[in-house]
């Protein structure tokens, strides 16, 4: 594989780039859904090709193609460049790139189980039977869903990389689905959407969805008749499910590097962060320490090198408050004067690479959510999504959750439907005031992140445990 | 094509005669010229050919996609796919294959457009911000799609489009712009920027508000919005399958003044005349005087909720998603821009919305956010632009009747959280929509 990748960057630079790289990928994917207790979907996909990038001026030129003859090869190497010369029409200041190390490596996501090597009866009847006992037990629709994706990759640059990494992911969910008379109320399980992680089989089996089918059944029947969440400003404790979504949409794409910088002005937005307050601006609470770590075994954002060679680190991103970090590729690190942090990575081999979340997530505190609800007053505690929406400097959210529990006096009481919260940014991280510990700290999985043009899809990890806000707006409805 | 026609008649000569099977294949190429800071950053290009085979026998089903470098061998895919095919539960829901009679010939053999003119486009565009900071993007697609099944059906078709998107910024305001059309000639780069600029200038300094319910003015991106969710949520009969879709035909739902068709036909539309199955596509009334008139069908929903098909099955997006209209039209009213603002005694128009996501499928309420140009109108005049408000409204209730107002007189393409250039919509003027929280919160 190195060898045909070798002569699309040949191709590149001789036609005139000042720096080129390439991926050829063969990337599987098995998507398995079940509905009431039959079969809805069983998709199996593969496909291979390869992506090469041209650096000429200021643009990125970047060419795909399925076609993987020596002809297409050259000729794809070819029209990367004239693509980024073209775009010398409308030129700005050159693209510097950050030194990376230039290394020959390979890695393999750790895993027991092949997912692709599992007997598909065995997928089909896990899912199959879990939403056959919830519809059996009253729900109006059952659902499930098990995806699974092996991603080989080749990737060398004209500085030298060649590097072949093989990347594992699995991951599903199950959900219950109740209508009432003009309203549907919902429990998934492990999260909504599902949960996702880098290894094997073995990460579904952990799952143990039929464990969960009676009560998500149960849960999803009662909110129908459960009030309606109390509107006004109470303490909010957050599931980690819930607050790794936080996570993700109000710290995890507001230091992207990219974004900063204006690149996805346009369309996914910019961020409410200046360069210039690094390790000066007060992100939230003392208790708010971000990282950004791609080693985490089994996290979903977990491997060696991104996809432009550079090695996968931990970076601090909070400190106590403090936001010290961003996220960054070799062009926009160089711009910014910041160490690249092998944050780049594309959705297949037909997209261009761009920075992407690794695991950012919020490291664990001291406390327990046992704790936290004994020490609430009046609060409510807010479970698994159901929606989010937050504006493009990543400052004005507001989020939806699929079940919301009264706290009074350090106890549960009773079940509220259609929880909602909003806030704005640093003040609601300024509020965090409890944090469950190492125990409770989950490495969950976001496999749908949306972002650049053409739109890219995106792997992000978010490790999160419970924790509590103090005086968060919550129950706004329309 | 040759490698369509090559793929087919391998196929032909291994197909059992008791399977039935039905091969698509998506050729493209993608480009797409992204600017950002007043200089282009980025700029792609992509060649695809992805094929989904669908296997049918003995009362089971299994579905397999490749793209043609990775098919390797159409013997050996059969081979694994009928294998496969045994592990699987008994598809009660299989509504077989297309016919032969529906067989479409659209193909043409198109080449792509020139990363030159896409340059020139964006310059087109930068050149009309001044100093205020351009960023968006250019793109152009040419798509053919072919589809055969053992019935003997045989179709093809091929759909051209370009858009061009941009923002222009200040230190305090942005504006957009969006134009699309089936050739990128024909997209007038410097009316695009003239109108994204014209926002953003007219947008500094923007004020707060309170919070409430007020009056509208959409322009045509905020107007696909909500189409849009009510297309993918509504009317799209995987919805009414699940229970979960708000869509009561025949019933007076929305305002007398909405009528929507989907129409691969009219000119000018850009998405393609066949859908999945391989079958032609005719207008369809979706809303015809705010009356519902038909869901978006595939082949299962039509047959679960034994209707007549519509023939809106997507290419790529597989049966868990159901149907939607690619080629939608609102029909427009006769009332100018300027007129609808002089209509409005104290309200606010919204360019766009942003990141809107549904609170629950069957209420339609969703929330989101404005940007890229709002503005209070009072007494019938543009008196200050707004900054930030979140809305949590819903859509149903949002073009109910005796809630819209007016219908703008002039349609364009507009931009969907679902895609671009499968809504063709004016501006709307509507009675009441509800904003919960300002930029504090």
């Amino acid at each position: 594989m190195f060898n045909q990748i070798n002569k699309s960057i040949d191709s590149a630079i001789g036609s005139g780039a000042q720096y080129a790289d390439a991926r050829i990928l063969i990337s599987k994917s098995r998507n398995i859904s079940s509905k009431d207790g039959e079969l809805e979907d069983f998709n199996n996909s593969e496909n291979m090709g390869l992506g090469i990038r041209a650096l000429v001026g200021s643009s990125w030129g970047f060419y795909a193609t399925y076609d993987l003859s020596d002809k297409s090869l050259i000729e794809a190497g070819k029209k990367a460049y004239l693509i980024a010369k073209a775009s010398s029409k409308v030129p700005g200041n050159d693209f510097p790139l950050a030194d990376v190390p230039i290394v020959q490596d390979k890695y393999v996501t750790p895993h027991e189980q092949n997912p692709f090597k599992v007997s598909s009866t065995d997928q089909i009847d896990l899912l199959v039977s879990s939403t056959h006992e919830m519809k059996k037990l009253g729900s109006s629709i059952a659902s499930g869903r098990l995806n699974f994706w092996d991603t080989e990759k080749w990737f060398g640059s004209s500085q030298g990389h060649e590097i072949y990494q093989n990347i594992i992911e699995s991951g599903g969910g199950i959900s219950s689905l109740s209508i009432g008379d003009g309203e549907t109320q919902i429990r998934s399980y492990p999260q909504s959407f599902g949960e996702y992680r880098t290894g094997g089989w073995e990460v579904i089996q952990s799952f143990k969805f039929l464990d969960h089918v009676e009560r998500l059944t149960e849960e999803s029947k009662r909110l129908l008749t459960s009030p309606q969440c109390p509107e006004g400003t109470r303490d909010l404790i957050l599931e980690g499910s819930q607050l790794a979504l936080q996570i993700h949409e109000s710290v995890g794409h507001a230091i992207e590097l990219d974004r900063i910088l204006g690149w996805e002005a346009a369309y996914a937005g910019t961020s409410h962060l200046q360069l210039n307050k690094l390790n000066e601006h007060k992100y939230g609470s003392t208790l708010m320490n971000i990282v950004a770590d791609a080693t985490l075994p089994g996290a979903l954002a977990t491997f060696k090198y991104d996809d432009e060679g550079t090695p996968a680190q931990r970076v601090d991103i909070v400190k106590e408050g403090i936001w010290t970090g961003v996220l960054t590729g070799r062009d926009s690190a160089a711009i910014a004067g910041v160490s690249p942090g092998g944050m780049v990575r594309a959705d297949g081999y037909g997209r261009l690479p761009m920075v992407r979340m690794t695991n950012v997530g919020l490291l664990p505190g001291e406390s327990s959510l046992e704790e936290i609800i004994a020490s609430t007053d009046d609060g409510v505690y807010m479970e698994t999504n159901r929606s989010w929406s937050i504006d493009d400097l990543r400052l004005n959210f507001q989020f939806g959750c699929e079940v919301g529990w009264l706290v009074k006096n350090g106890k549960i009481t009773d079940m509220v439907k259609n929880p909602t919260y909003t806030g704005i940014t640093p003040n609601f991280w300024g509020s965090m005031d409890m944090l469950a510990g190492k125990d409770e700290w989950v490495f969950w999985g976001t496999p749908n992140c949306g972002k650049g043009q053409p739109s890219q899809i995106g792997h992000t990890g978010h490790p999160a445990s419970p924790a509590r806000f103090k005086d968060v707006r919550i129950g706004v409805r329309g | 094509m040759k490698i369509w026609e090559n793929l087919i008649e391998d196929t032909k000569k291994i197909i059992p005669s008791d399977v039935q099977c039905e091969i698509k294949m998506i050729n493209s190429i993608d480009s797409l010229t992204r600017f950002a800071n007043s200089h282009i950053h980025q700029n792609v290009e992509e060649e695809m050919t992805d094929l989904y085979l669908t296997f049918h026998s003995d009362g089971k089903t299994t579905n397999l996609n490749f793209n043609i470098t990775s098919l390797g061998s159409i013997d050996e895919v059969v081979k694994k796919a009928l294998s496969e095919i045994e592990n699987n539960p008994k598809d009660s829901s299989w509504p077989g294959l297309a016919s032969k009679e529906n067989s479409y010939d659209g193909y043409r053999n198109l080449s792509p457009e020139n990363p030159d003119l896409r340059a020139q486009k964006v310059k087109d565009f930068i050149d009309q911000g001044g100093s205020f900071n351009g960023a968006g993007y250019c793109s152009s697609n040419v798509s053919n799609v072919f589809v055969w099944n053992t019935n003997g059906l045989s179709s093809s078709d091929t759909a051209t489009s370009a858009f061009l998107d941009g923002i222009f910024r200040s230190e305090t305001s942005s504006g957009s712009s969006h134009l699309g059309h089936k050739t990128l000639e024909n997209i007038d780069g410097e009316k695009v920027g003239q109108e994204a600029y014209s926002i953003a200038k007219e947008s500094q300094n923007p004020q707060d508000i309170d919070p409430g319910v007020y009056e509208v003015i959409l322009g045509p991106d905020a107007v696909s919005t909500i189409l849009v969710f009510l297309a993918v949520y509504g009317f799209n009969a995987k919805s009414k399958v699940d229970g979960t879709s708000p869509i009561e035909i025949d019933t007076q739902q929305f305002d007398k003044k909405i009528t929507l068709v989907d129409d691969p036909h009219k000119e000018g539309a850009l998405n393609f005349k066949i859908d999945a199955s391989g079958s032609p596509k005719a207008q369809t009334e979706i809303i015809t005087n705010g009356v519902p008139k038909s869901y978006f069908h595939t082949r299962r929903t039509s047959t679960e909720l034994n209707e007549k098909n519509t023939f809106h099955e997507m290419f790529g997006w597989g049966d868990s998603f159901g149907g939607l209209g690619t080629n939608l039209y609102l029909q427009p009213g006769g009332i100018s821009k300027d007129e609808m603002i002089s209509n409005v005694k104290k309200g606010i128009y919204i360019n766009e919305f942003w990141y809107c996501r549904v609170l629950d499928p069957i209420t339609q309420v969703v929330t989101g956010l404005n940007r890229n140009g709002s503005y209070l109108i009072e007494n019938g005049k543009i008196t200050k632009p707004v900054g930030r408000l979140r809305f949590t409204q819903s859509f149903m209730s949002s073009l109910g009747q005796g809630n819209v107002l007016g219908v703008g007189s002039e349609n364009r393409f507009a931009d969907s959280e679902f895609g671009e250039g499968i809504l063709n919509v004016p501006m709307l003027h509507l009675k009441e929509f509800n904003f919960t929280g300002g930029v504090s919160g």
